[in-house]
């Protein structure tokens, strides 16, 4: 960096004013009477990005805070800390080289999708359980390891979908029978705290699935065979093919930004997944009935829905998606017993940042995280460190999240069950 | 007798057992089985202070190895870079302090080069022998690292209070991994994952009992740890029965009605942070002594499951049986690693052993949540009230 | 329930008085060998050390033992944790009662580990761990015949200086006390000659390195070493594929988990003309003792050759074996006595170690590292020219002393 100081100071105005303007903005509301929910999130990016200039006036006039004003402070506060840090790092490849951008940016689009939707299956659980499934990234695992097996192993000429269509049925029934076996004393009482109940539960699933999966399968990492092929593509012509080049195994758009094949295909995959759980919990009845479970389960209960089995079926099938996302990249990243120890730290802050047990939010939370995972990597002026760093990046995220927002970007309140307080 | 007092009389058997322990047992394996129990005991430190955590107060932390590493981390960092010395070296940033000079070494991570790099090394050989190096005293950098688990302690606690359950859980688990990471990417500072390394708890050997301890010896280390987790326990035992336990207890039960009954929760919930913190930071601070070096690797979440599974299985709400525990947990994982043969087949045990140490877990959650060690302790305590309790229950339970 | 309560006094007392029976006996001679077994170690690197250490014992037995005696390997985890080593080292010393300790994989266990060996007297070779300072410290009772960091690195930026117009080099490094030194000094070989080079450290079990490739790709290297070892090798090496800069997209210098064949090709299909550095010599020039052990090692593993840190983990046993026959005696100082003077024909060559009581390294001018270090074992590098191809089969490109055949630089 070529002017850190400059970079520093910017850095500690932004956070002083934003501390100050999350505390103060609270207490002036709180003092005027009133709704506090927002205040914390709205000070603080209206301090960070204007300072004194747009808190004062946000003080004496205390409108009422909407979503616009909130993005309209949070875009100011992003504007004003990048050009800080292109100021700071003229020479920096995030500042001099767009098509560096572009790509970082489809990068972490991409791969957010796909960590979005397992992100998906934890917030699933969480809003008809009321549990984070902390044994979310073994079921990552499994799905993986099944596939693997399946494709490479056992079956190696049929198509991958038979892998992918095994590791969902197998984890579906791994999760259904766990729920049935350890899940039930959180629903009658049984258990003094079902929160921390869940918790620990899965804790213990996790820890043994993984060891399970070591004894029995040992730790050479292993990977599955690419599931399909791109076909060769030169667009417009094949002399000058600047919109879309591709080989076997990636594709190259603009001739800046490269897709690689295995990445390309779980996000397809997982976007078509999506939306066809979107409409199966909007219109089908099993899903109508989940959602009913999840906003008030004793008015689903009156309904004649039973919010047992709705738990079953939640659990079952929120592990399935993890594993349908290991499935998918199991033919992107090399596997071993522990590799799900990453992505489900990536889930926790995704679905804490999209709001637990928000859908969208799970989706939206998955793509930003990868955007700042990506930021981070590429922007970040130390070769030796900017990747090293990579774990801290999402849990940054986190950890800002709870504590300006806690409810997350499209989070809600819930109207019962153990999972109305946060 | 009273059956009532059983458990107290079997506690006091416990501490005299370890403390005779040492002196008793002279199997080939000595060594071995001292450092087994240190570890128990520092495994017990923090277990029985996570359970008064999370099963007095209800603070479902993950951050507690966070706060044992940041113990280690101060003391190792404190010894590493601070040396005092008689003379300046003028190679060195330095300070006088009195007559004496403090010395800061440079950073210089992990390369091959680590001679011609150090300052002090350099100055050491210029001056050939005729200066005296002090390094810092290895109980004020212990000191520094629980004040330093105290402060971060108070921080995390102020920060986490709005956040409940499964959000108090994430949040500490970030923390921790943040930790984590930034421990192994600094690597000029803290040598990453090689690891800092530290001087003996005891560097110049110490005389107990009239008999000279070398700084290798285990005894003298089997004993500060021992006494340390003693008065944890104490500590923890005399928060328990005070107002503060009653309050932090209520905390747990319903935190907005403790709040309406004029319950400070604030104070408490703040409190009751910083003092488990203070207490994983000393175990870890003093165990790095003893270990003699601490990596990032502590701080991982298997680390922290560790910790979890054996205050889980002794019993969360009870951090004597927490911390008993996690003796007999740490003495089952290391006894377990030895492999059996059923007829042809080998069963490596190094996996399998985790893998039973999961399903235990799983099954005491499930089946005896309290843990093993508490119904036991609960039946002579309560032995008397029993019926009268559990007739009380099942009324409470019929809706 | 009172039962119960004397049940756990009965463990408590257990607990105490556990293990006092095993109080070492003369016969089995017992060996200790170290080798990372569970997470967060390389596991994968530990079990084929564990496999060729058990051969050797077997090996051993077959030729009569040693003093008359059964030889018994006692295989330990160290985990890969520096912490565990001083554990694992008091256990195998104290409990196990063993003479000598071989194998050892993690630089930072390997460094932990030799402290408490030295002081309790137990001979130990250190087999695959490379942290110049584990000989440098000049211990009486340290041996090594795996290479010194310092030396392994010049043959890194020695081959990388043969890359036709080099003019700068990428080098993705793990940030642990392998990789950061290694990429330092090879940094600095580039530097002397005038090459620039760039550094990028990743965490070890780095899955997703899609952002730090757009980054190596953004400096426009002529060639790329990578340093990582376990799974984060292959995961890089095939995402760098995949984005136009793997091995068959510029010149590329793979982690040595390259070596494990049939993995390479399992995990990174696009691997094909990746150079990789290898220990030990050719093949061709392999005796009837290594050529066995592979053949036997292929059978039980089912990979396609054995990896030179599972010969060295071999070796590092029957040395030892060799140096408790030739002392005599399971006395430690009197191995370490065996060990300067040994001359061992393992399946890396033949092992010595120059340096040591008898003559410091300093006489000939080399360095503290140089004590009680193998000086030769044979550093190549070789370039996989065929998709599919084993290790053991593939062309050694440099040095000229074992060369078979040139390189291939594949052009950008």
């Amino acid at each position: 960096m070529e002017f850190p100081v400059f970079f520093w100071a910017a850095l500690g105005w932004m956070m002083f004013w934003g501390v100050l303007g999350s505390i103060a903005t609270r207490y002036v509301y709180l003092h005027k009477d009133l709704d506090t929910s927002s205040t914390r999130l709205l000070g603080s990016m209206m301090g960070a990005a204007t300072g004194p200039i747009g808190l004062v006036p946000l003080w004496i006039k205390t409108p009422e805070i909407t979503t616009r004003l909130i993005i309209f402070a949070t875009l100011g506060t992003l504007g004003v800390f990048m050009t800080a840090f292109a100021l700071a790092d003229p020479g920096n490849l995030c500042v001099t080289n767009g098509s560096f951008v572009a790509s970082q940016i489809s990068n972490g689009v991409i791969i957010g999708i796909i960590y979005g939707f397992m992100a998906l299956g934890l917030t699933l659980i969480f809003s008809i359980l009321g549990v984070v499934s902390f044994a979310h990234g073994e079921f990552y695992m499994i799905g993986g390891m099944v596939t693997y097996f399946m494709t490479t192993v056992l079956f190696p000429e049929v198509t991958p979908i038979v892998g992918i269509a095994a590791a969902c049925i197998l984890t579906f029934m791994l999760g259904a029978l766990f729920e049935r076996l350890f899940l039930t004393p959180m629903y009658d009482g049984r258990v003094d705290r079902p929160v921390e109940y869940g918790i620990l539960i899965t804790f213990g699933l996790a820890f043994t699935l993984q060891y399970f999966v070591q004894a029995t399968v040992g730790a050479n990492p292993v990977k599955a065979k690419r599931f399909f092929d791109f076909p060769r593509l030169r667009l417009p012509s094949a002399e000058d093919p600047w919109l879309i080049k591709t080989s076997r195994g990636n594709m190259e758009l603009f001739e800046t930004i490269s897709i690689s094949n295995p990445r390309f295909t779980a996000a397809v995959m997982c976007i078509l997944v999506f939306i066809a759980l979107m409409y199966f919990l909007r219109h089908t009845w099993t899903g109508k009935a989940l959602r009913a479970v999840s906003q008030d389960r004793q008015a689903a209960a009156i309904a004649g829905i039973n919010p047992d089995r709705m738990n079953m079926l939640a659990f079952a099938l929120g592990s399935m998606i993890a594993a349908l996302a290991g499935a998918m990249l199991v033919q992107a990243f090399s596997w071993l017993p522990q590799v799900g120890a990453i992505p489900a730290l990536r889930s926790f802050v995704i679905v804490v940042l999209g709001g637990l047990g928000s859908i969208p939010g799970a989706f939206l939370g998955g793509i930003i995280v990868g955007l700042v995972e990506a930021a981070g990597t590429g922007c970040i002026p130390d070769p030796q460190k900017a990747a090293s760093y990579i774990p801290a990046y999402g849990m940054i995220v986190l950890t800002l999240t709870l504590l300006l927002r806690p409810t997350g970007l499209l989070g809600r309140k819930f109207a019962s069950g153990t999972h109305g307080k946060f | 007798m009273n059956k009532k007092n059983i458990p107290q009389m079997a506690g006091a058997a416990l501490i005299a057992a370890f403390a005779i322990f040492p002196f008793v047992y002279s199997a080939n394996d000595y060594p071995y089985i001292m450092h087994i129990l240190i570890t128990g005991f520092f495994y017990a430190i923090l277990a029985s202070s996570w359970s008064m955590l999370a099963g007095y107060a209800g603070q479902f932390s993950f951050g507690h190895m966070g706060f044992m590493g940041i113990g280690a981390y101060t003391t190792a960092l404190f010894s590493h870079y601070l040396y005092l010395t008689p003379v300046p070296t003028n190679l060195c940033t330095e300070f006088p302090i009195g007559d004496m000079y403090l010395i800061i070494l440079d950073p210089i991570g992990i390369t091959s080069s680590t001679l011609t790099q150090d300052c002090l090394r350099q100055a050491l050989d210029i001056w050939d022998g005729s200066v005296q190096v002090t390094p810092m005293p290895v109980w004020l950098g212990i000191a520094l690292g629980t004040m330093m688990g105290g402060i971060f302690g108070l921080l995390i606690g102020l920060l986490v209070l709005p956040l409940r359950a499964a959000y108090l859980a994430l949040f500490t688990l970030g923390f921790s991994e943040i930790l984590r990471a930034t421990v192994s990417a600094e690597i000029a500072v803290t040598r990453g994952q090689a690891g800092i390394e530290l001087p003996y708890l005891f560097d110049n050997g110490i005389t107990l009992f009239g008999h000279q301890f070398d700084k290798t010896d285990k005894l003298p280390p089997y004993f500060a740890m021992f006494f340390l987790l003693l008065a944890c326990l104490g500590i923890l035992t005399w928060l328990a029965k005070s107002k503060f336990g009653l309050f932090v207890r209520a905390l747990r039960e319903d935190e907005d009605a403790a709040a309406a009954l004029g319950v400070n929760t604030v104070r408490y919930k703040v409190l009751v942070f910083v003092i488990t913190s203070m207490m994983a930071a000393a175990a870890g601070a003093m165990m790095a002594h003893y270990i003699r070096i601490i990596s990032p690797n502590n701080l991982i979440i298997l680390q922290m499951s560790l910790v979890v599974a054996m205050a889980v299985i002794g019993g969360v709400e009870h951090f004597v049986a927490a911390a008993l525990g996690a003796i007999l947990l740490e003495y089952m994982l290391e006894y377990l690693r030895n492999s059996f043969e059923i007829g042809p087949i080998v069963v490596d045990m190094t996996t399998w052993r985790l893998v039973v140490f999961g399903i235990l877990l799983m099954l005491t959650l499930r089946f005896s949540p309290k843990g093993l060690l508490v119904p036991m302790i609960d039946y002579f305590k309560r032995g008397h009230v029993r019926k009268e309790t559990m007739a009380k229950r099942n009324a409470e339970n019929t809706p | 329930m009172k039962k119960a309560l004397v049940s756990v006094a009965a463990v408590a007392v257990a607990i105490a008085f556990s293990g006092s029976a095993a109080i070492a006996a003369k016969c089995p001679i017992k060996i200790g060998g170290l080798a990372p077994l569970s997470a967060p170690g390389a596991v994968g690197g530990g079990e084929a050390m564990r496999d060729a250490m058990l051969f050797a014992e077997r090996d051993i037995n077959a030729a009569g033992g040693v003093l008359g005696c059964k030889v018994k390997v006692v295989i330990a985890d160290t985990e890969g944790l520096p912490e565990k080593a001083s554990a694992i080292m008091e256990k195998l010393i104290t409990q196990d009662g063993v003479v000598a300790i071989g194998g050892g994989y993690h630089s930072s266990v390997g460094v932990a580990a030799k402290d408490v060996s030295n002081a309790r007297g137990i001979p130990t070779v250190f087999a695959e761990t490379w942290n110049d300072t584990i000989t440098g410290d000049k211990q009486q009772y340290i041996f090594r015949i795996a290479p010194l960091s310092s030396w392994a690195s010049a043959t890194l930026w020695k081959a990388a200086l043969r890359v036709p117009n080099v003019k700068k080099v990428a080098i993705v490094t793990e940030n642990t006390d392998y990789g950061i030194p290694a990429a330092e000094e090879t940094s600095k070989g580039l530097a002397k000659n005038g090459v620039k080079s760039v550094i990028f450290g990743v965490d070890i079990g780095t899955q997703d390195f899609s952002g730090i490739i757009q980054r190596v790709k953004a400096e426009k290297p002529d060639y790329i070493i990578v340093l990582n070892t376990g799974e984060a090798g292959y995961n890089f090496a095939q995402q760098a594929a995949d984005a136009g800069i793997g091995p068959q997209g510029i010149p590329f210098q793979a982690g040595q988990v390259a070596l494990e064949s049939k993995a390479w090709w399992q995990n990174v299909p696009d691997g094909n003309y990746a150079f990789v550095q290898r220990i030990g010599t050719p093949v061709s020039t392999w005796n009837a003792k290594a050529k066995k052990l592979n053949e036997d090692y292929k059978a039980k593993t089912g990979k396609g050759a054995i990896e030179s840190y599972a010969l060295e983990a071999y070796d590092s046993i029957s040395i030892l074996a060799q140096a408790i026959n030739e002392a005599k005696s399971t006395d430690g100082a009197k191995i370490v006595i065996a060990l300067e003077n040994i001359s061992h024909d393992g399946t890396l060559g033949r092992i010595y170690f120059p340096y040591g009581s008898k003559k410091d390294p300093s006489v000939d001018g080399k360095g503290d590292e140089w004590w009680h270090q193998w000086p030769d074992p044979a550093m190549t590098m070789i370039q996989y020219q065929k998709e599919g191809e084993l290790s053991t089969e593939s062309v050694i490109i440099w040095p000229d002393k074992y060369k078979t055949g040139p390189a291939i630089y594949v052009k950008k």
